[in-house]
């Protein structure tokens, strides 16, 4: 892979930034989604409001970024500050038109994992590997009218079969299966990961590629995909961060490079 | 139904037989986790992953050696890590013995040796939650009601391992979770301010603070001050918990560092990443800087003075500036 002046880390947050729309609600949780709203609220989309589900709603981020979405800097001008029952009833209600979240583990209908590795339920208390758990993630996938998710692009993280699911995607991606279900949001509109911009087939829910990473190709995204992805007819090599995104993130978002790791 | 912590009928009793005169309620933290904590008790920690947390009580729980405890919360880290490093160094000590939760971690620190230490060697039950399947269990407590509905987690694998029923709603037929009270014995929650009475006044985010002080049997209250009664009762509208739903007010500067306690302190990243690190030493193996750790900053001292005078005054002020100042002018000087 030929050497870039940018990491995997700023590349997602880049794509992130740039598939947010302006004047939408956007529900995030802690790490790079709040890069990515701060570079869109800074570049094309000023009219974003940020919902973090420690209770702070629409703040202006400008005490530098949040490393929770619980701590003191989420609070700034924030326009409504309660807590984390108020925020998902926000999401319930139908105010929050994104949420971003991740996982450990996703599937090709976009399902996440963020529990446990092992198998479940027999050996749900005594895991292989136990991870943090749902935190919001599944809230925000149940409620949020779309989901973008994040990923890190790994054969073993694009799984056939989850272990468990923590966070409802298409489910089994049989028609209106989310419907069916109960949930209310339409689902993952985008998965975004250091290899390829994704999303999902209207008629089969199944995970599609729509455009290559800088350095990637069709063959190569699914080299390290563990199921087989659907290709868009008009798949497309993404474009890299300009100077000014680049600058964006390094300078005044994450000067300290909290979630930004850094090329050596 | 199993309650693992009041039944929705005991909770009942248990408030209406209580005294809810406004009296002072000042105490230490030694008397105050004496008085209202008791072994095999459901526990329920306010705060929200690494702030707010209650880090002074907890650390008392430890010294008083409290076992077969149930922890109840969304997102937590710094408390219950400390809960269950003194578990995993002498399970003689302090003792968990079922977790009902939807996050457990360090979030930008890293994911926690301490629940996979637990987890992965089967020494505690299990049941996983959402965050907002937790505050409305919360919630539907506070409120007096056994149950609350939700749309999450639907369809999700959290529904095969908890007590969340699937129903179709009586109105519009189709299917809503229904997920039970939590009414924890007691409520470990750390604010910036309350008055002797009990009435608390909280800075930034409110969590799930409030509902679970209504939630509890019984609620510690830890402080950074307490503020005059008057000077409290100025601002009706800003107090987040009466005072009925104290039952002990400790006053304890630094009460949830080395977290986040907004408009006080920001996170102390050199202190939680030493903890962290000399918890990921135990799971793989080396215990020996986990031990040092909690005899200490835990077991060595009497309280959370003890704890603070051995912070470097540097690393408390850098964490104070960070609250008091602009993000610029912070930059500006670094």
């Amino acid at each position: 892979m030929p050497n870039y002046n940018f990491s995997p880390q700023e590349m997602i947050v880049v794509a992130g930034a740039r598939v947010l729309e302006n004047n939408k609600v956007v529900f995030a949780g802690t790490g790079l989604p709040m890069v990515a709203i701060t570079l869109a609220q800074l570049t094309h989309a000023p009219g974003i409001i940020p919902v973090f589900e420690a209770g702070a709603v629409g703040p202006t981020l400008n005490r530098g970024l949040p490393l929770s979405v619980g701590c003191s800097r989420t609070t700034s001008k924030a326009m409504y500050l309660q807590g984390l029952n108020a925020a998902f009833e926000l999401a319930q209600r139908g105010f929050c038109d994104f949420g971003f979240i991740g996982g450990a583990e996703i599937d090709m209908y976009g399902n996440l994992n963020s529990t446990m590795i092992g198998q479940f339920p027999e050996a749900y208390r005594r895991p292989q590997l136990r991870l943090p758990g749902s935190g919001g993630a599944s809230d925000m996938a149940a409620s949020c009218e779309r989901t973008i998710v994040i990923m890190s692009h790994e054969k073993r993280r694009f799984k056939e079969r989850l272990s468990y699911r923590t966070s409802p995607g298409y489910l089994d991606g049989s028609p209106d299966a989310r419907q069916r279900a109960g949930l209310l949001g339409q689902g993952p509109y985008r998965v975004i990961t250091s290899r390829a911009i994704l999303g999902f087939d209207e008629a089969t829910r199944r995970m599609k590629l729509l455009a290559t990473m800088p350095g990637e190709t069709v063959a190569s995204v699914q080299e390290h995909t563990g199921f087989e992805l659907l290709v868009d007819d008009n798949v497309y090599p993404y474009e890299p961060p300009t100077q000014e995104e680049l600058r964006l993130i390094r300078e005044e978002i994450d000067p300290r490079g909290y979630f930004i790791g850094r090329k050596g | 139904m199993d309650w693992t912590g009041l039944s929705p009928d005991e909770a009942r009793k248990l408030l209406v037989n209580k005294d809810k005169s406004k009296r002072d309620k000042r105490m230490d933290l030694a008397r105050a986790v004496a008085t209202f904590v008791r072994d095999g008790d459901n526990i329920g920690i306010a705060g929200f992953v690494n702030s707010r947390q209650p880090v002074a009580a907890v650390h008392e729980i430890i010294r008083q050696a409290k076992k077969d405890l149930t922890l109840s919360f969304h997102s937590a880290g710094l408390a219950v890590e400390y809960l269950a490093g003194a578990m995993a160094l002498e399970e003689s000590s302090c003792t968990i013995k079922r977790l009902e939760f939807a996050y457990w971690g360090i979030e930008l620190f890293g994911i926690s040796p301490m629940l996979r230490y637990l987890a992965e060697n089967g020494k505690v039950e299990l049941e996983d939650w959402s965050n907002f399947n937790m505050s409305a269990r919360f919630k539907a407590a506070a409120m007096g009601l056994p149950f609350m509905p939700c749309r999450s987690p639907l369809g999700s694998d959290v529904m095969k391992a908890n007590r969340a029923k699937l129903m179709d709603c009586p109105f519009t037929g189709t299917p809503v979770v229904l997920v039970p009270a939590c009414h924890p014995n007691v409520a470990l929650i750390h604010v910036q301010e309350a008055d002797m009475y009990g009435n608390c006044r909280i800075e930034g985010p409110l969590f799930t603070c409030p509902e679970i002080s209504m939630a509890a049997g019984y609620t510690i209250v830890t402080c950074e001050r307490i503020i005059d009664h008057e000077e409290m009762v100025r601002d009706p509208n800003r107090i987040n918990i009466p005072f009925f739903a104290v039952d002990a007010v400790v006053e304890v500067p630094f009460g949830a560092y080395p977290g986040n306690c907004h408009s006080w302190y920001y996170f102390d990243e050199i202190h939680i990443r030493e903890f962290r690190s000399a918890g990921e030493a135990f799971r793989k193996g080396h215990k020996d800087s986990l031990r040092s750790y909690y005899n200490r900053y835990i077991w060595g001292v009497r309280d959370t003075d003890g704890f603070i005078e051995q912070i470097p005054y540097r690393q408390l002020k850098h964490i104070q500036q960070i609250e008091l100042r602009e993000f610029q002018l912070m930059r500006s000087q670094n």
